[in-house]
């Protein structure tokens, strides 16, 4: 056989990449994250864990794997919920479904930090458009009784909304009771359109006889079916749509360096937005790798709870 | 009264949906529209999509000592020209272009060989090379970014071109996705290839590569769309040469610059920035979104 040294060169340039560009690096950080290096000295002293003992012991740390996790657990669950939602709507129309579906996944396609300065301004508490309209309703009846919730019965000056209306709007991305919200909602409206297509593509490959076979076993509501069928058929497409989002969020960072800096006071300092700060902006390399390390270790932790999940047969067919 | 009912929960729906609209397209309704109107509308929240277009002086031009007809103009054609004037959009548009194809290029030239040999060669240590690929699939490049960093510096290669694109250059989400498709191809097409005379590197790009066309063009698009995008990385590595930004990183530095109340000039370079992308996906949705879902479906 002719073809049996080509294997060579058709695979060692890949895999001398794979080496140096993601294996090495990995490597890297490991070994910096024991040392105190930063790029502007030229040695180092070996300091133990110290590194991984200053993420217990200073509160910008504790900060950050706040931030971190609340922002993972405001985003997956909405934007894959409204994902599924809007999937469901979607393909259950009789017309129209291409065009939201288009437009849905707009955000998906647009260049993040360009619509980040978007938002920005669509947050401006002066002279942004949310703050003009939440302004304005206060004095349209409907509206302020559909947000104060007084159409419940509440009392409406005691609600949110209503204290809003007394006193003045928000300062959506500049006080940290609304930073991280603020955040985590651009990261949904950003999200959520991928997990719709995923959740499309879930819902055509369920044989529609399942859907008879459930009527026949008495299932007539919508909502029966959707427990029954819907739901379950779906597991793998849920696996791995809350798997991507989660790694995705954990990764949030355009729109923290854009609009807040990490701030303020730290309530929307992320991880990868702290990597950033440490390991480039002030050079402390040992403490930015083991920030790497630990940031990994989240990653895989994800994958694995997804390989899992795939393992202990969420695939039905 | 069934009809009834059914045209009753439709239009529930739409109603639904359409508010969903109307906040996925806020953001970018309000970047067109601020970069249509004057710093005036925007200020005070006025003139609808279009502003009033009424004409308007530009004082920087009129400092810069050209005469007062040639230094009045439609808000639009201030907003737009402030951008590329201001900035130099261009150049950050074409390093986009140079940065997202070199990686695109460079992505395939080191994949699709791999992904062949994997999928149709056998040969001493190909699971282990495939197990390598799966492991390395676990490894987001933005995790590593500082180490990455780190080395290219060591190298002094930070602020270069070569910064941008080396650390894309290995995909293997493209080497596993290639070996895939490639396993799909029948044998007998290979072996007609190789009684022909042909060498194992003719048969990679003149036998493979044109099989593979739908499978790359996805790739691509997952590929460029990735890139172009990109902020991290290019936000790590680049610092302060203007030659070498890339369109957000550009658009960055265009804020930063900005004096108080430059909104218009800067929500025509994002629309600049966007709008490639955007046209292009609403012109090819089907494959668009095939493309940029590929990771959902390995």
């Amino acid at each position: 056989m002719g073809h049996t040294r080509s294997h060579f060169w058709f695979v060692s340039p890949a895999v001398i990449l794979m080496f140096v560009i993601l294996i090495l690096p990995v490597f890297v950080a490991g070994t910096f994250s024991f040392t105190d290096y930063n790029l502007g000295s030229t040695d180092f002293k070996w300091i133990g864990w110290k590194n991984y003992e200053s993420l217990g012991k200073f509160s910008s740390y504790s900060k950050m794997f706040t931030a971190s996790l609340t922002y993972v657990v405001i985003v997956v669950p909405v934007s894959v919920l409204l994902g599924l939602g809007s999937a469901m709507l979607i393909s259950s129309l009789r017309f129209g479904g291409e065009f939201y579906k288009a437009i849905f996944f707009l955000p998906v396609m647009a260049t993040l930090l360009a619509m980040a300065y978007a938002w920005e301004f669509a947050l401006d508490p002066v002279m942004g458009v949310i703050n003009k309209v939440l302004d304005d309703g206060c004095s349209v009846g409907w509206f302020y009784k559909f947000f104060t919730g007084s159409w419940l019965g509440f009392n409406p000056t005691e609600s949110w909304y209503g204290g809003l209306c007394s006193d003045r709007m928000p300062n959506w991305l500049g006080n940290k009771k609304y930073a991280l919200g603020s955040i985590s909602f651009i990261g949904i409206w950003q999200a959520f359109g991928f997990n719709m297509v995923l959740y499309l593509a879930g819902l055509t490959s369920i044989p529609q006889d399942l859907y008879a076979a459930a009527e026949i076993d008495g299932a007539n509501s919508t909502w029966e079916k959707f427990k029954l069928v819907t739901w379950p058929m779906l597991g793998p497409t849920h696996v791995f749509v809350v798997t991507i989002t989660s790694i995705r969020s954990f990764q949030v960072f355009d729109t923290v360096e854009a609009l807040t800096r990490g701030g303020p006071s730290k309530s929307t300092y992320v991880m990868v937005y702290a990597m950033f700060e440490k390991g480039v902006k002030q050079n402390l390399i040992g403490m930015g790798s083991t920030l790497t390390i630990v940031f990994l270790g989240f990653v895989l932790l994800l994958t694995l709870t997804q390989v899992y999940f795939i393992n202990r047969k969420v695939h039905y067919s | 009264m069934k009809q009834r009912t059914k045209w009753g929960s439709e239009a529930g729906k739409h109603i639904v949906l359409i508010v969903g609209t109307l906040v996925v397209i806020l953001p970018f309704y309000l970047m067109i529209s601020f970069s249509f109107k004057s710093p005036s509308e925007i200020q005070s929240i006025s003139g609808g999509f279009f502003g009033a277009q009424e004409m308007m002086t530009d004082h920087r031009c009129l400092k810069a000592g050209r005469s007062e007809v040639e230094c009045t103009m439609l808000p639009i054609v201030y907003n737009y020209r402030a951008a590329f004037e201001e900035a130099p959009l261009l150049r950050y548009l074409l390093n986009g272009v140079i940065v997202t194809l070199s990686i695109f290029a460079i992505q395939v030239l080191i994949a699709l060989p791999c992904a062949y040999a994997l999928a149709k060669l056998k040969f001493w240590g190909r699971d282990v090379v495939f197990g390598l690929v799966i492991f390395c699939l676990l490894i987001p490049v933005h995790a590593i970014a500082l180490p990455l960093y780190l080395m290219l510096a060591k190298f002094g290669l930070t602020n270069t071109f070569a910064a941008l694109v080396i650390p894309w250059t290995i995909s293997v989400f493209g080497i596993f996705l290639m070996r895939q498709f490639f396993k799909t191809v029948p044998d007998d097409l290979i072996n007609a290839a190789r009684m022909d005379g042909m060498s194992e590197f003719s048969i990679v790009w003149k036998v493979m590569l044109p099989t593979a066309i739908p499978a790359l063009l996805a790739f691509a698009i997952f590929s460029v769309v990735a890139h172009w995008n990109d902020y991290y990385w290019p936000r790590v590595v680049i610092t302060g040469d203007r030659d070498l930004m890339t369109p957000p990183l550009g658009l960055r530095m265009f804020k930063s610059d900005m004096d108080g109340n430059e909104y218009g000039p800067m929500m025509a370079a994002a629309t600049v920035v966007v709008a490639p992308l955007v046209v292009a996906f609403l012109l090819a949705q089907r494959r668009f979104i095939e493309g940029i879902t590929l990771s959902g479906m390995k």
